[in-house]
């Protein structure tokens, strides 16, 4: 089951990375249409929190009447708020699961549509004085699970283990982490640890700026978060998917060309029935999210917009050709 | 003191030998108190410096908040030049291998200045640079010995922006539809502060625009919709009624399609006024960036500025904090919003609790006869004191918001489902969640109230013929009430600042759709609200440039415990007043 998400996660980005590069086709100009009005309400990823302000916010230029709530405690909290009808959005920084769409299924009769909205890279953050130039996956396996499923050699403590010196050689890595609700912690189970297990010393942190600040605060910290978080006191280390690969840093033409390991898509879950059409509200709230201007927000919190083409993809997938 | 006076008293001289132990302890200092005054005295003294060096944190860190820096224009050794404000400065002990991987001339400087410093550390700075559109960060920290050239040039600028935050550089032209005007920059400026004030206003005006008359249309056509679908459900589609419907609805579309794009036209007017001026900018790094004047919220020079351009500025940006909505993802902008839903939300659960708290504690003290009942009444009540407010979060939010607000949806907003009216959190499901977290206090404190009140004042009562409950009403319930408004106060104290349950039942991260406004019912008890204590987690623990949140954590704090301060200072003049009317009544 849970090979079927990673396989169909791999595909989706695939998807979104080839047509990236594929096509220059330019992203539609938003225009505003009149009679919409009414609340929207997103409940969902923490990742996505800053995000889906932002495009409320400019969404509300055009529509200042509409009103639009947001509330973003983690991807789990997405899939049974859309269920219960509470929400209009669920963001999502991971794909649904097995359970969640049967679930889904149970009650409206057919699946959530997902759509890809922006692509992040979750990266790996250490103090901005830690002189480490770059990790393997099997070594940040090795730092933050117990279970070591990528088969590092031996369990890493300690920063000298790899590969530090002076200072740095006999101290304790102090590990930050997101919680269990968070959509970052079960990609980053997925991708980063195999699926095993976090240690038990991962200090569990309420949201992916928490993370950040407390590896801004703690020399001897590293930790992980999205890109869109990232600060000045943290610095994000360059990973490799092997060992003898080059380690690839988290900067935008690595999003693209599908290099970084840890890049994803954030997604935006929308419950529309298929063989009708969405109201206007929700209709022209997806329409601004794959326009320039929504995808400018996307660069404006820190994250890598998609392009014309895939927006245009997006928007088809619910129904909205033009 | 009293010493002497113990060991001179006269005694019959026999028995001296015996007193003396007894006495020798009344001189001892356990026995003179002299210890427990200076134990009490301390823990007071350490409360008080608690409480003052937390008051004196924020208040610093709040009021320091706003004040307009030095723009400084850093030339780096490696050929870098950086341009911005002073975040803040910190010391750090460099290691070895830091020092070897830097270049030759860095390494000379740092190795000097570390031999300079007594510690062995090295100083650096965080720098706002600001510029987010151009360089994709918002800060740089620079090292003391990276430094070749610092230098405050007089003519940079700060323009705080609608989008992208903060702009740092220098004003190089200024154009009017497309044709410089001038290139000087003092003339540039002087255009600049003719212009902005009306590009403000008329900003102003565009949002009246807008959000008033485009939005009535967008109401009245919205309900319009929604009672369509209510005939819909009602008498099925296609039904005479629903057709009926449908051609008044397709009516009242084409008479707000004109409305619209008559107020459009105004709207783009407007807008295209506005952007005729555009301020020419030139970044520390050399490019050249159009500025339109639409998109500046303010811009000042801080290098020319004396100190009471300082303090305008200053004040101007402490009044856009409490007068405005937020911007940027709550990064920016102010916090009205969250000031009216923190305010109004306190008030409502003040006169949900209040009536509610009071009657029960005039059952449990005056009608209900002393017995285990009642005792285990007052237990549970005193418990439920000590239940954790996240539980009554979770309560709120399966019954009120779940079951009554479910429950009212399918009932009277049939046609907005799928999506929730009363069904989610909402001003009056936290107010009513508050209600019950603060009911014991109420009750407690209502119930000393009135146990306070003599007996022979009711006695008294009854001699004269007064019922039962027209002794409550005329003599018990105005001497108790002093007390009462005790439990209010701590009820209100405690209620502002709850934040865990609130995020649950209704607080949000953006809703700048008030709870109270000038729309028809003019109260939205369904609305979700913004609320400072919640504003005050959401700056510090999920923004995404949480560097310059950090700042803002301190001010919304200061404004939240002022804000409670000036509720409970209230009351608490209330209270006075209250007792002073009683006290002159009282024989």
């Amino acid at each position: 089951m849970s090979k079927l998400i990673t396989s169909l996660l791999s595909i989706a980005l695939v998807a979104l990375v080839a047509t990236s590069a594929a096509s220059a086709q330019e992203l539609p100009e938003y225009r505003p249409t009149k009679g919409v009005s009414g609340n929207i309400k997103s409940v969902g990823s923490d990742t996505m929190n800053n995000l889906m302000t932002l495009w409320a916010e400019g969404f509300q230029k055009f529509y200042p009447n509409v009103q639009v709530e947001i509330e973003g405690k983690g991807s789990s909290t997405a899939p049974p708020a859309l269920i219960e009808g509470v929400s209009t959005f669920g963001p999502m920084s991971r794909m649904m699961k097995e359970k969640e769409i049967d679930a889904f299924e149970k009650k409206f009769g057919y699946k959530p549509t997902a759509l890809s909205t922006s692509i992040d890279m979750l990266a790996v953050y250490v103090n901005k004085d830690n002189p480490i130039k770059g990790l393997t996956l099997a070594q940040v396996d090795a730092i933050f699970s117990k279970t070591r499923k990528l088969n590092h050699g031996e369990d890493v403590v300690s920063w000298g283990q790899l590969g530090l010196d002076g200072d740095w050689k006999s101290k304790p890595i102090s590990l930050y982490g997101r919680n269990a609700a968070s959509g970052t912690y079960g990609f980053f189970k997925d991708k980063a640890l195999g699926k095993g297990d976090y240690k038990d010393s991962v200090k569990e942190q309420p949201g992916s700026s928490a993370v950040v600040q407390g590896v801004a605060s703690e020399r001897f910290g590293i930790g992980y978060s999205g890109i869109g978080y990232k600060t000045a006191d943290v610095r994000a280390v360059p990973l490799a998917k092997k060992d003898g690969d080059d380690a690839v840093p988290a900067v935008a033409e690595h999003a693209y060309d599908g290099t970084y390991p840890l890049a994803r898509p954030l997604l935006l879950y929308v419950n529309k029935q298929p063989n009708k059409d969405l109201d206007p509200l929700r209709r022209e709230f997806l329409k601004y999210v794959f326009s320039r201007q929504g995808q400018e927000a996307v660069s404006k919190d820190g994250y890598f917009p998609i392009n014309g083409a895939v927006a245009k993809k997006m928007l088809a997938a619910c129904g909205l050709e033009n | 003191m009293s010493q002497p006076d113990v060991t001179n008293s006269p005694a019959p001289a026999g028995k001296t030998k015996a007193r003396k132990r007894p006495r020798k302890v009344g001189v001892s200092l356990r026995a003179r108190g002299e210890p427990m005054i200076w134990l009490t005295g301390g823990a007071l003294v350490i409360c008080i410096a608690m409480i003052a060096g937390l008051l004196g944190l924020v208040l610093y860190q709040g009021f320091a908040t706003f004040w307009p820096g030095e723009l400084l224009r850093y030339e780096l050794r490696d050929g870098q030049v950086l341009m911005g404000e002073l975040a803040r400065e910190e010391t750090h002990r460099p290691d070895e291998s830091m020092l070897a991987g830097l270049a030759e001339d860095e390494q000379t400087v740092a190795r000097d200045l570390l031999g300079k410093s007594e510690e062995g550390v090295l100083a650096r700075r965080l720098v706002r640079t600001g510029n987010y559109d151009i360089t994709r960060t918002h800060f740089h920290w620079v090292e003391d010995f990276q430094v070749a050239r610092t230098e405050a040039p007089e003519w940079a600028a700060v323009v705080e922006r609608m989008e992208w935050g903060r702009f740092y550089g220098w004003p190089i032209g200024f154009k009017t539809e497309g044709q410089m005007v001038t290139e000087d920059p003092a003339e540039v400026w002087s255009l600049y502060r003719e212009n902005i004030d009306e590009v403000i206003a008329r900003r102003a005006e565009i949002t009246g625009l807008e959000k008033h008359e485009i939005g009535a249309i967008n109401r009245r056509l919205e309900d319009m919709r929604l009672a369509l679908r209510q005939v819909a459900l009602d008498e099925g589609e296609d039904s005479a009624a629903w057709q009926a419907k449908k051609a008044e609805y397709d009516r009242l579309e084409v008479s707000s399609k004109e409305a619209f794009s008559r107020i459009s036209v105004d709207v783009d007017a407007l807008r295209q006024e506005n952007a005729r001026h555009v301020l020419v900018m030139k970044t520390v790094d050399g490019s050249e960036v159009d500025l339109h004047l639409a998109d500046v919220v303010r811009a000042y020079l801080p290098n020319r500025m004396s100190t009471g351009d300082r303090i305008g500025v200053y004040l101007d940006r402490w009044w856009e904090f409490l007068a405005d909505e937020p911007r940027e993802a709550n990064s920016e902008g102010g916090v009205f919003p969250a000031i009216f839903g923190t305010v109004s939300m306190t008030l409502i659960m003040c006169l949900i609790v209040a009536p509610f708290g009071v009657l029960a504690a005039l059952y449990l003290r005056e009608y209900a006869k002393k017995g285990p009942l009642v005792s285990a009444v007052r237990i549970a009540i005193n418990n439920l004191a000590g239940v954790p407010s996240i539980v009554f979060g979770v309560f709120g939010l399966g019954f009120f918001c779940y079951i009554v607000g479910g429950s009212i949806d399918e009932v009277f907003f049939e046609a907005k489902l799928p999506s929730p009216t009363y069904g989610t959190g909402g001003i009056l499901w936290a107010s009513l969640t508050l209600a019950l977290l603060t009911l014991p206090v109420v009750i407690v404190a209502t119930e000393e109230a009135l146990s306070a009140v003599p007996n022979s004042m009711r006695e008294g009562s009854y001699a004269c013929g007064a019922s039962k409950w027209q002794t409550i009403r005329r003599i018990v319930l105005p001497r108790a009430m002093p007390g009462i408004m005790t439990g209010m106060i701590l009820a209100m104290a405690r209620g502002a600042g709850e934040v865990a349950p609130l995020m649950l039942v209704g607080a949000v991260k953006l809703a700048p759709e008030l709870p109270i406004d000038s729309v028809a019912p003019f109260l939205h008890p369904e609305r979700s609200f913004m609320h400072l204590g919640f504003h005050i987690y959401d700056l510090g623990f999920q923004s995404q440039n949480s560097e310059a949140a950090k700042p803002m954590v301190f001010t919304t704090t200061l404004l939240l415990i002022t804000i409670i301060a000036c509720l409970n200072i209230g009351a608490i003049f209330i209270r006075s007043r209250l007792r002073r009317k009683f006290n002159v009544s009282q024989f």
